[in-house]
């Protein structure tokens, strides 16, 4: 039984290793920036998720100051950045046809 | 007594890791922000608090304490919070939508006709 139970937890390591290299593979290549933010998110959030399966295997709990430190710097990375690019990005011109054709042949956004 | 909670901790961080795993796909094969923020807002939310109660089952409430559920009211309060920041943001700035032509991830998108 507890054999099995380590399978599992090796299966779920495995299994969020893939998930953060998914998240790196969005990372590189979001067309938008928000893309890169919510999957830079996204790759903190999975890094969490490793800790918590580090001290499940470690059967401590030392870690768990880092599990809620390491996901508040995530969300408050999140929270400026997306605060910065609401002032910077610039805004979206009125809703005609010609400056929607005007952008369709600018450079895409980043 | 004790292999059946180890088992059931298991079970339940296998769960959340699978969830976390299907958002993460779902990040890559959706075609939009919007849909990758509902994709990463659902499904980290659920994974990451499946981790945390496996881990709580695991531990027992009097080596973990208050912390793990302190952790978990965390993880719901910001994960949406920071998912609805994206999507409002890129709704805000018009940033290129699903069946929009500024799109060109996707070719299979450029082929279907727009509604």
């Amino acid at each position: 039984m507890t054999q099995l139970a380590q399978l599992l937890i090796q299966i779920a390591f495995y299994t969020l290793i893939v998930a953060t290299l998914i998240g790196f593979f969005r990372l590189v290549r979001g067309p938008t920036v928000i893309d890169r933010i919510m999957s830079f998110d996204a790759v903190v959030l999975c890094a969490v998720g490793l800790i918590v399966l580090l001290s499940r295997t470690w059967e401590t709990s030392l870690f768990l100051e880092l599990i809620l430190i390491v996901s508040c710097l995530g969300f408050f990375g999140t929270v400026a950045l997306v605060s910065y690019l609401r002032r910077t990005l610039p805004d979206p011109e009125e809703d005609s046809p010609e400056t929607e054709a005007k952008e369709t042949r600018k450079e895409p956004r980043p | 007594m004790t292999p059946f909670i180890h088992l059931i901790s298991a079970i339940l961080t296998l769960c959340g890791a699978l969830t976390i795993l299907v958002a993460m796909i779902g990040t890559v094969r959706l075609p939009d922000v919007f849909c990758r923020s509902h994709a990463l807002g659902k499904g980290l939310t659920l994974g990451l608090v499946l981790l945390l109660c496996g881990l709580w089952i695991d531990l027992g409430s009097e080596a973990a304490g208050l912390r793990i559920p302190a952790a978990i009211f965390f993880q719901f309060l910001t994960l949406p919070v920071a998912s609805h920041l994206g999507a409002s943001l890129s709704y805000q700035k018009r940033l290129p939508r699903h069946g929009d032509p500024r799109i060109d991830e996707d070719p299979r998108l450029e082929r279907s006709p727009r509604p």
